[in-house]
Protein backbone atom coordinates (compact mmCIF):
# COMPACT_ATOMS: atom_id res chain seq x y z
CA UNK A 1 0.00 0.00 0.00
CA UNK A 2 1.28 3.71 -0.56
CA UNK A 3 2.13 5.43 1.93
CA UNK A 4 0.83 9.39 2.26
CA UNK A 5 4.51 10.44 2.03
CA UNK A 6 4.97 9.00 -0.92
CA UNK A 7 1.93 9.89 -2.39
CA UNK A 8 2.22 13.59 -1.42
CA UNK A 9 5.69 13.47 -3.23
CA UNK A 10 4.59 11.61 -6.29
CA UNK A 11 1.73 14.01 -6.56
CA UNK A 12 4.13 16.61 -6.20
CA UNK A 13 6.71 15.48 -9.35
CA UNK A 14 3.67 15.07 -11.31
CA UNK A 15 2.34 18.36 -10.76
CA UNK A 16 5.92 19.86 -11.84
CA UNK A 17 6.39 17.51 -14.56
CA UNK A 18 3.28 18.92 -16.06
CA UNK A 19 3.64 22.66 -15.51
CA UNK A 20 7.26 23.33 -14.96
CA UNK A 21 9.64 20.06 -16.71
CA UNK A 22 7.17 18.84 -19.73
CA UNK A 23 7.06 21.78 -22.03
CA UNK A 24 11.19 21.63 -22.69
CA UNK A 25 11.48 18.06 -23.79
CA UNK A 26 11.60 19.17 -27.26
CA UNK A 27 14.98 19.95 -29.19
CA UNK A 28 13.69 23.36 -30.41
CA UNK A 29 13.53 25.13 -26.44
CA UNK A 30 15.78 27.62 -25.55
CA UNK A 31 18.83 25.18 -23.72
CA UNK A 32 18.70 27.83 -20.05
CA UNK A 33 15.25 26.54 -19.49
CA UNK A 34 16.43 22.71 -20.47
CA UNK A 35 19.01 23.49 -17.95
CA UNK A 36 17.00 25.08 -15.69
CA UNK A 37 14.56 22.13 -15.75
CA UNK A 38 17.34 19.92 -15.08
CA UNK A 39 18.12 21.47 -12.15
CA UNK A 40 14.57 21.10 -10.67
CA UNK A 41 14.79 17.30 -11.29
CA UNK A 42 17.88 16.89 -9.55
CA UNK A 43 16.13 18.59 -6.47
CA UNK A 44 13.26 15.86 -7.41
CA UNK A 45 15.25 13.14 -7.76
CA UNK A 46 17.15 14.18 -4.47
CA UNK A 47 14.12 13.87 -2.67
CA UNK A 48 12.99 10.71 -3.75
CA UNK A 49 16.53 9.25 -2.98
CA UNK A 50 15.82 10.30 0.54
CA UNK A 51 12.45 9.11 0.65
CA UNK A 52 13.63 5.21 -0.72
CA UNK A 53 16.21 5.35 1.70
CA UNK A 54 13.45 6.00 4.40
CA UNK A 55 11.58 2.82 3.11
CA UNK A 56 14.48 1.23 3.32
CA UNK A 57 15.12 1.81 7.05
CA UNK A 58 11.44 1.32 7.41
CA UNK A 59 11.93 -2.68 5.29
CA UNK A 60 9.04 -0.97 3.44
CA UNK A 61 9.70 -2.70 -0.15
CA UNK A 62 6.78 -1.58 -2.23
CA UNK A 63 7.17 2.22 -1.95
CA UNK A 64 11.20 1.23 -1.86
CA UNK A 65 10.47 -0.18 -5.05
CA UNK A 66 8.01 2.60 -6.00
CA UNK A 67 10.71 5.53 -4.83
CA UNK A 68 13.13 3.21 -7.22
CA UNK A 69 10.81 3.38 -10.00
CA UNK A 70 10.32 7.25 -10.27
CA UNK A 71 13.81 8.22 -9.06
CA UNK A 72 15.23 6.41 -12.54
CA UNK A 73 12.10 8.28 -14.11
CA UNK A 74 13.76 11.48 -13.20
CA UNK A 75 17.16 10.41 -14.39
CA UNK A 76 15.98 9.18 -17.58
CA UNK A 77 14.36 12.70 -18.40
CA UNK A 78 17.67 14.45 -16.79
CA UNK A 79 19.54 12.38 -19.69
CA UNK A 80 16.80 13.15 -22.99
CA UNK A 81 17.19 17.30 -21.73
CA UNK A 82 21.16 16.80 -21.09
CA UNK A 83 21.00 14.93 -24.65
CA UNK A 84 19.27 17.89 -26.33
CA UNK A 85 21.63 20.10 -25.31
CA UNK A 86 24.23 18.52 -26.24
CA UNK A 87 23.56 18.52 -29.64
CA UNK A 88 22.79 21.66 -30.00
CA UNK A 89 26.11 22.36 -28.81
CA UNK A 90 27.46 19.97 -31.51
CA UNK A 91 28.37 17.32 -29.01
CA UNK A 92 26.96 14.35 -30.96
CA UNK A 93 28.38 11.66 -29.04
CA UNK A 94 27.63 12.75 -25.52
CA UNK A 95 23.98 13.37 -27.01
CA UNK A 96 23.95 9.94 -27.95
CA UNK A 97 25.38 8.40 -24.59
CA UNK A 98 22.94 10.79 -22.91
CA UNK A 99 20.26 8.74 -24.97
CA UNK A 100 21.48 5.43 -23.99
CA UNK A 101 21.55 6.04 -20.56
CA UNK A 102 17.99 7.47 -20.95
CA UNK A 103 16.56 4.50 -22.20
CA UNK A 104 18.52 2.55 -19.41
CA UNK A 105 17.14 4.34 -16.50
CA UNK A 106 13.10 4.11 -18.41
CA UNK A 107 14.19 0.45 -18.13
CA UNK A 108 15.23 0.27 -14.92
CA UNK A 109 11.95 2.30 -13.72
CA UNK A 110 9.44 -0.35 -15.64
CA UNK A 111 11.47 -3.22 -14.30
CA UNK A 112 11.39 -1.81 -10.42
CA UNK A 113 7.58 -1.23 -10.09
CA UNK A 114 4.31 -0.83 -12.58
CA UNK A 115 3.93 2.81 -11.01
CA UNK A 116 6.15 3.53 -14.06
CA UNK A 117 3.59 2.35 -16.44
CA UNK A 118 1.20 4.45 -14.52
CA UNK A 119 3.54 7.27 -15.17
CA UNK A 120 3.40 6.32 -19.15
CA UNK A 121 6.80 4.70 -18.54
CA UNK A 122 6.22 2.87 -21.61
CA UNK A 123 5.03 5.40 -23.83
CA UNK A 124 8.49 7.67 -22.71
CA UNK A 125 10.50 4.09 -24.10
CA UNK A 126 8.52 4.56 -27.51
CA UNK A 127 9.50 8.10 -27.54
CA UNK A 128 13.50 7.33 -26.79
CA UNK A 129 13.16 4.45 -29.19
CA UNK A 130 11.95 7.00 -31.96
CA UNK A 131 14.59 9.77 -30.79
CA UNK A 132 17.04 7.61 -31.67
CA UNK A 133 16.02 5.94 -34.90
CA UNK A 134 15.12 9.77 -36.48
CA UNK A 135 17.98 11.69 -34.65
CA UNK A 136 20.51 9.49 -35.41
CA UNK A 137 21.86 7.71 -38.38
CA UNK A 138 21.56 3.95 -37.83
CA UNK A 139 25.02 2.48 -35.55
CA UNK A 140 27.22 -0.84 -36.06
CA UNK A 141 27.78 -1.89 -32.38
CA UNK A 142 30.14 -4.65 -31.12
CA UNK A 143 29.66 -6.89 -28.37
CA UNK A 144 32.00 -9.49 -26.64
CA UNK A 145 31.33 -12.96 -27.09
CA UNK A 146 32.32 -13.55 -22.78
CA UNK A 147 32.35 -16.89 -20.87
CA UNK A 148 31.16 -15.98 -17.62
CA UNK A 149 32.95 -18.45 -14.75
CA UNK A 150 31.97 -16.61 -11.41
CA UNK A 151 29.41 -13.85 -11.21
CA UNK A 152 27.79 -12.39 -7.91
CA UNK A 153 24.53 -11.42 -7.12
CA UNK A 154 24.23 -7.45 -6.71
CA UNK A 155 21.65 -7.99 -3.96
CA UNK A 156 23.43 -10.22 -1.93
CA UNK A 157 26.84 -10.73 -3.10
CA UNK A 158 26.68 -14.27 -3.16
CA UNK A 159 27.30 -16.12 -6.30
CA UNK A 160 24.44 -15.56 -8.90
CA UNK A 161 23.75 -19.67 -9.42
CA UNK A 162 23.36 -19.86 -5.37
CA UNK A 163 21.23 -17.17 -4.09
CA UNK A 164 17.45 -16.61 -4.41
CA UNK A 165 17.27 -12.99 -6.14
CA UNK A 166 16.52 -12.89 -10.05
CA UNK A 167 18.46 -10.53 -12.68
CA UNK A 168 15.71 -7.61 -13.31
CA UNK A 169 13.68 -7.78 -10.49
CA UNK A 170 13.71 -5.08 -7.66
CA UNK A 171 14.43 -6.39 -3.46
CA UNK A 172 14.18 -3.38 -1.59
CA UNK A 173 14.53 -0.19 -3.36
CA UNK A 174 17.45 -1.58 -5.60
CA UNK A 175 17.37 -3.48 -8.95
CA UNK A 176 19.43 -7.09 -9.05
CA UNK A 177 22.20 -7.78 -11.92
CA UNK A 178 25.10 -10.26 -11.84
CA UNK A 179 28.34 -8.70 -11.79
CA UNK A 180 30.73 -10.96 -13.68
CA UNK A 181 34.30 -11.72 -11.11
CA UNK A 182 35.32 -14.18 -13.41
CA UNK A 183 35.26 -14.62 -16.95
CA UNK A 184 37.31 -15.02 -20.68
CA UNK A 185 36.69 -13.58 -23.69
CA UNK A 186 35.72 -15.96 -26.94
CA UNK A 187 35.34 -13.41 -29.58
CA UNK A 188 33.73 -9.71 -30.58
CA UNK A 189 31.19 -9.48 -32.95
CA UNK A 190 29.09 -7.27 -34.81
CA UNK A 191 25.90 -7.00 -33.85
CA UNK A 192 22.53 -4.33 -34.77
CA UNK A 193 20.86 -4.99 -32.04
CA UNK A 194 23.66 -4.97 -28.73
CA UNK A 195 23.19 -5.59 -24.94
CA UNK A 196 25.63 -2.17 -24.55
CA UNK A 197 24.97 0.87 -27.31
CA UNK A 198 27.97 2.27 -26.23
CA UNK A 199 30.35 0.21 -27.90
CA UNK A 200 29.90 1.32 -31.48
CA UNK A 201 31.91 2.38 -34.49
CA UNK A 202 33.16 5.95 -34.01
CA UNK A 203 35.56 6.67 -37.21
CA UNK A 204 35.85 4.83 -40.11
CA UNK A 205 38.63 4.85 -42.79
CA UNK A 206 38.16 4.74 -46.64
CA UNK A 207 40.49 5.46 -49.62
CA UNK A 208 42.97 6.91 -46.78
CA UNK A 209 39.85 9.36 -45.16
CA UNK A 210 39.00 9.02 -41.75
CA UNK A 211 35.62 10.26 -40.88
CA UNK A 212 33.32 10.38 -37.69
CA UNK A 213 30.93 7.96 -38.03
CA UNK A 214 28.05 9.76 -36.29
CA UNK A 215 28.76 13.25 -37.85
CA UNK A 216 30.19 12.30 -41.02
CA UNK A 217 33.21 15.06 -40.78
CA UNK A 218 36.65 14.45 -41.71
CA UNK A 219 39.03 13.77 -38.91
CA UNK A 220 42.68 14.98 -39.47
CA UNK A 221 45.73 13.24 -39.14
CA UNK A 222 46.46 15.50 -36.03
CA UNK A 223 42.88 14.98 -34.39
CA UNK A 224 43.18 11.35 -34.43
CA UNK B 1 9.31 -17.89 -35.78
CA UNK B 2 9.41 -21.91 -34.85
CA UNK B 3 12.22 -24.60 -36.32
CA UNK B 4 12.06 -28.19 -36.02
CA UNK B 5 15.44 -30.23 -36.51
CA UNK B 6 16.45 -33.29 -35.43
CA UNK B 7 18.31 -33.44 -31.93
CA UNK B 8 21.13 -35.61 -30.67
CA UNK B 9 19.79 -38.82 -28.20
CA UNK B 10 19.80 -36.84 -25.04
CA UNK B 11 20.61 -40.05 -22.66
CA UNK B 12 23.07 -41.39 -24.72
CA UNK B 13 24.86 -38.39 -24.96
CA UNK B 14 25.02 -37.24 -21.31
CA UNK B 15 26.46 -40.48 -20.87
CA UNK B 16 29.01 -40.22 -23.11
CA UNK B 17 29.90 -36.97 -21.56
CA UNK B 18 29.94 -38.39 -17.91
CA UNK B 19 26.86 -36.46 -16.73
CA UNK B 20 23.73 -36.53 -15.08
CA UNK B 21 21.11 -38.69 -16.90
CA UNK B 22 17.98 -36.08 -17.45
CA UNK B 23 14.77 -37.59 -16.06
CA UNK B 24 12.02 -35.28 -16.01
CA UNK B 25 12.60 -31.38 -17.13
CA UNK B 26 16.38 -30.37 -17.68
CA UNK B 27 18.60 -27.39 -19.17
CA UNK B 28 21.23 -28.82 -21.18
CA UNK B 29 23.75 -26.26 -22.41
CA UNK B 30 23.67 -24.61 -25.35
CA UNK B 31 26.71 -26.64 -27.39
CA UNK B 32 25.09 -29.73 -25.75
CA UNK B 33 24.55 -31.60 -29.56
CA UNK B 34 28.01 -30.61 -30.66
CA UNK B 35 30.45 -30.65 -27.45
CA UNK B 36 33.02 -34.13 -27.56
CA UNK B 37 33.84 -33.47 -23.87
CA UNK B 38 32.41 -32.11 -20.47
CA UNK B 39 34.91 -29.10 -20.34
CA UNK B 40 33.62 -27.57 -23.72
CA UNK B 41 30.25 -27.31 -22.52
CA UNK B 42 28.35 -23.95 -21.71
CA UNK B 43 25.14 -22.68 -20.63
CA UNK B 44 23.06 -19.99 -21.72
CA UNK B 45 23.45 -16.49 -20.40
CA UNK B 46 19.96 -17.15 -18.73
CA UNK B 47 20.49 -20.48 -17.48
CA UNK B 48 20.74 -19.88 -13.63
CA UNK B 49 17.76 -17.48 -13.70
CA UNK B 50 15.60 -19.79 -15.26
CA UNK B 51 16.74 -22.65 -12.48
CA UNK B 52 15.90 -19.91 -9.99
CA UNK B 53 12.33 -19.60 -11.65
CA UNK B 54 11.60 -22.90 -11.46
CA UNK B 55 12.66 -23.68 -8.10
CA UNK B 56 10.35 -20.77 -6.87
CA UNK B 57 7.59 -22.49 -8.42
CA UNK B 58 8.03 -25.56 -7.34
CA UNK B 59 9.31 -26.99 -10.75
CA UNK B 60 11.73 -29.69 -10.04
CA UNK B 61 15.03 -29.90 -12.49
CA UNK B 62 17.75 -33.09 -12.95
CA UNK B 63 20.50 -31.30 -12.92
CA UNK B 64 23.12 -32.57 -15.63
CA UNK B 65 26.12 -31.39 -13.77
CA UNK B 66 27.20 -34.13 -11.35
CA UNK B 67 27.61 -32.91 -7.68
CA UNK B 68 30.13 -29.98 -7.50
CA UNK B 69 30.07 -29.65 -10.49
CA UNK B 70 29.60 -26.29 -12.58
CA UNK B 71 29.16 -25.60 -16.14
CA UNK B 72 30.21 -21.84 -17.23
CA UNK B 73 27.50 -19.97 -18.65
CA UNK B 74 27.64 -17.09 -21.71
CA UNK B 75 26.95 -13.72 -21.22
CA UNK B 76 24.54 -11.36 -22.90
CA UNK B 77 26.37 -9.82 -26.22
CA UNK B 78 22.55 -8.92 -27.89
CA UNK B 79 20.02 -7.18 -26.52
CA UNK B 80 17.15 -10.25 -27.10
CA UNK B 81 16.45 -12.67 -23.94
CA UNK B 82 18.22 -15.98 -24.79
CA UNK B 83 17.12 -18.78 -23.06
CA UNK B 84 18.42 -22.05 -22.30
CA UNK B 85 18.00 -25.54 -24.30
CA UNK B 86 14.98 -27.45 -21.95
CA UNK B 87 14.47 -30.45 -22.25
CA UNK B 88 11.47 -32.36 -21.35
CA UNK B 89 11.63 -35.97 -20.93
CA UNK B 90 8.46 -38.45 -22.84
CA UNK B 91 7.20 -39.10 -19.30
CA UNK B 92 6.72 -35.43 -18.31
CA UNK B 93 5.07 -35.03 -21.32
CA UNK B 94 2.24 -37.76 -21.29
CA UNK B 95 1.53 -38.07 -17.82
CA UNK B 96 2.26 -34.36 -16.60
CA UNK B 97 1.46 -32.19 -19.40
CA UNK B 98 0.36 -29.69 -16.56
CA UNK B 99 3.70 -29.16 -15.27
CA UNK B 100 5.17 -28.41 -18.74
CA UNK B 101 2.87 -25.70 -18.79
CA UNK B 102 3.85 -23.89 -15.86
CA UNK B 103 7.38 -24.27 -16.30
CA UNK B 104 6.61 -22.48 -19.40
CA UNK B 105 4.34 -20.24 -18.36
CA UNK B 106 7.21 -19.26 -14.97
CA UNK B 107 9.21 -18.24 -17.72
CA UNK B 108 6.79 -16.26 -20.16
CA UNK B 109 5.46 -14.09 -17.13
CA UNK B 110 9.10 -13.48 -15.83
CA UNK B 111 9.62 -12.22 -19.53
CA UNK B 112 6.87 -9.39 -19.24
CA UNK B 113 8.22 -7.80 -16.30
CA UNK B 114 11.92 -8.06 -18.04
CA UNK B 115 11.09 -6.22 -21.36
CA UNK B 116 9.09 -3.33 -19.43
CA UNK B 117 10.13 -0.20 -20.63
CA UNK B 118 11.42 -1.77 -24.01
CA UNK B 119 9.71 -0.78 -26.97
CA UNK B 120 7.35 -3.93 -28.34
CA UNK B 121 8.85 -4.16 -31.26
CA UNK B 122 12.63 -4.86 -30.07
CA UNK B 123 11.28 -7.48 -27.78
CA UNK B 124 12.98 -10.81 -28.40
CA UNK B 125 13.27 -13.87 -27.21
CA UNK B 126 14.92 -17.44 -28.27
CA UNK B 127 14.49 -20.64 -26.63
CA UNK B 128 14.37 -24.21 -27.47
CA UNK B 129 12.73 -27.29 -26.40
CA UNK B 130 14.58 -30.68 -26.94
CA UNK B 131 11.93 -33.82 -26.45
CA UNK B 132 11.91 -37.51 -27.62
CA UNK B 133 8.85 -38.06 -29.98
CA UNK B 134 6.50 -41.51 -29.77
CA UNK B 135 8.73 -42.46 -32.42
CA UNK B 136 11.60 -42.51 -30.65
CA UNK B 137 12.91 -39.90 -32.26
CA UNK B 138 15.10 -36.34 -30.03
CA UNK B 139 13.35 -33.03 -31.68
CA UNK B 140 14.53 -29.54 -30.87
CA UNK B 141 11.67 -27.08 -31.17
CA UNK B 142 13.62 -23.88 -31.52
CA UNK B 143 11.14 -20.27 -30.70
CA UNK B 144 12.38 -16.76 -31.92
CA UNK B 145 10.24 -14.15 -32.14
CA UNK B 146 8.11 -11.53 -29.33
CA UNK B 147 8.26 -13.14 -25.83
CA UNK B 148 4.14 -13.61 -25.82
CA UNK B 149 3.97 -15.70 -28.40
CA UNK B 150 5.85 -18.61 -26.30
CA UNK B 151 2.29 -19.27 -25.36
CA UNK B 152 2.32 -21.25 -28.88
CA UNK B 153 4.86 -23.96 -27.79
CA UNK B 154 3.27 -26.11 -25.74
CA UNK B 155 0.54 -27.47 -27.80
CA UNK B 156 3.14 -27.48 -30.40
CA UNK B 157 5.61 -29.48 -28.52
CA UNK B 158 2.34 -32.21 -27.69
CA UNK B 159 1.98 -31.89 -31.71
CA UNK B 160 5.25 -33.25 -32.45
CA UNK B 161 5.84 -35.33 -28.99
CA UNK B 162 2.63 -37.74 -30.59
CA UNK B 163 3.93 -37.65 -34.10
CA UNK B 164 4.78 -41.01 -35.64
Amino acid sequence: MMKSEVKEFLDNFNKAMLQEIGKFLYLVRDKHYQKGAIDKLNALKQQAVNLKEKMISEADEENANILLSVENITEAIINELKMWIALKEDRVDEAWDYLVDAQSAIRTASQAHVIALKLNGEKYANKLHLIEKLIFPPQIFFSPALVVEEARCSICDKDYEECEHIVGKAYLGKICYRIITKMRQEEVSVVTNPANKRARVLTITEENMTRDYMTWRIIRDEEK
Amino acid sequence: MIKVENYVNVEEKAQKLNLNIPSQIAVLPRNFKTATNKEELIHAPTTPTVRKLWKQNNIRETPIEKHGEKIPCSAEKAFEWIGPIIFISSLLLSQNPHLVNIALNVISNYLTEWFRGVPYNERKAKLSIVLKTRSGDYKEIKYEGFPDGLDVLQEILRRIHDEK
